[in-house]
């Protein structure tokens, strides 16, 4: 049975929030970088100029994340809305086959609400491709976090007596950079799961 | 559902609904009400969202959807109110009267479409067709707010939670000896009932109408000499006993 989109989009929202908390933790590692690096002088010069690029990154991976998160979460209203709509018609079938007498009273009703969620599960599935699609872009900053990782170690291994110090922050920032990376993951299976398995119930 | 008339002069009538056979042993059984008069109806507690789908098959053996123009909730209580929501998509131009203390609550429910109307503290008086149905306090019987629903025409007094006692499936509608009746109330009047100052002015309230039928919300209805006899029964009756427990 196809878990819920209400369910799928919730986890999706609480996966968004870890990695905005983790892009917290970047903007933080990016203040203690640029501390080392004034601190270093003109040995990190190159240094100094990757905080610049790991503060830009910290903030455009929050705001990203911020933006799916309350895309999950109307995702998730919507998919509630329709979940009671597809609950009374469940309903309204059993009464169809009932035959009551005043049967054709209700039926311009159940029209309605046939109208109703279809339109609703059309609006849930370009909501489910936005939100795939919010994520894949999500992706990209992560893989400039391990570019600009990878641009720190080199930049730390001529930072003399600071080497040590500038290493521990290029190791934080990927190892952030994976966390973030392992939640948009989940995030992303979740949401392919649900969307694969929608297209194989239509 | 079983469907029972229990009042009919012309187009003003009460209809009973009841011990759905599909209902599933787990949850108790419940007495539904239709009152209608003119063109128009009114769905007294229309029940849980198991009940849905009997019930508006029930329903519309009777009377076409539109109409049912208003609903009515006693109280909170999930066997009364849980299918709200659903009833919401049914009747979506319906009008809900229920405690004004409980509006907040129930529209947990999600009633975007259904009209609240609110009913206050000292009761309400609605015309429904050709007739006039009243709104009756009996707060803390057992709820903090809860109405009963009164019909002079008819003389049914729907009692919602008064007078209930759980019936086995397949036994009459009415009670038949106050007797045999009380060891199936007895309990459940005790523990539910929580002020006797509210039971006392209920009572006082209840006797002066002199209905002829008296419907609670589970099991048997009571009817002529009974309804009194049950009300004499129950104004001696402890209350609030789990306080002594």
């Amino acid at each position: 049975m196809a878990v819920p989109i209400f369910i799928t989009a919730a986890s999706v929202s609480a996966e968004l929030h870890q990695a905005m908390t983790e892009a917290r933790g970047l903007a933080l590692t990016a203040k203690n970088a640029r501390a080392v690096a004034v601190r270093a002088g003109s040995k990190t010069v190159g240094f100094r100029a990757i905080t610049d690029f790991i503060e830009e990154l910290a903030s455009a991976i929050i705001a990203q994340s911020r933006v799916i998160n309350h895309h999950a979460e109307k995702l998730s209203n919507q998919a509630v809305v329709a979940w009671q709509a597809e609950n009374a018609i469940t309903f309204f079938r059993e009464v169809e086959r009932e035959k009551p007498e005043h049967l054709a009273s209700i039926q311009p009703r159940i029209r309605e609400c046939d109208q109703n969620l279809a339109s609703l599960d059309h609006e849930l599935q370009i909501g489910l491709r936005d939100l795939i699609g919010q994520i894949d872009e999500s992706n990209k900053h992560i893989r400039t976090a391990n570019l600009i990782a990878t641009s720190s170690h080199v930049e730390a291994a001529t930072a003399g007596d600071f080497r040590e110090q500038l290493e521990v922050i290029a190791d934080n920032i990927r190892k952030t950079a994976d966390r973030i990376a392992s939640h948009l993951h989940r995030a992303n299976s979740l949401l392919s799961q649900n969307h694969r398995e929608r297209k194989i119930a239509c | 559902m079983l469907a029972t008339v229990l009042y009919e002069d012309g187009d003003h009538r009460w209809i009973m609904f009841t011990r759905d056979p599909g209902k599933p042993d787990a949850i108790n059984n419940t007495n539904h009400y239709l009152v209608q008069s003119g063109t128009e109806a009114i769905l007294l507690d229309p029940g849980s969202i198991e009940m849905f789908a009997p019930m508006l098959s029930s329903v519309l053996k009777y009377v076409p959807a539109d109409n049912i123009t208003r609903m009515f909730a006693s109280r909170q209580s999930p066997d009364i109110s849980s299918s709200l929501g659903l009833w919401d998509q049914a009747l979506p131009n319906a009008s809900l009267f229920a405690p004004s203390l409980w509006e907040g609550f129930l529209k947990h429910f999600g009633m975007t479409n259904i009209h609240y109307k609110p009913i206050p503290d000292e009761g309400m008086t609605m015309t429904l067709g050709h007739t006039q149905l009243q709104f009756i306090p009996a707060h803390y019987l057992p709820s903090p707010a809860n109405f009963h629903v009164w019909d002079a025409k008819a003389g049914i007094l729907m009692s919602g939670d008064v007078g209930t006692a759980p019936e086995e499936p397949g036994s009459s509608h009415w009670v038949d000896s106050l007797d045999r009746h009380i060891p199936k109330m007895k309990k459940y009047h005790q523990r539910w009932m929580p002020s006797d100052a509210a039971r006392q002015d209920w009572i006082r309230r209840a006797k002066a109408m002199d209905a002829k039928i008296l419907a609670p919300q589970h099991g048997r209805l009571f009817k002529g000499p009974q309804v009194n006899e049950f009300l004499n029964w129950f104004e001696q009756l402890p209350v609030g006993v789990a306080v002594h427990s």
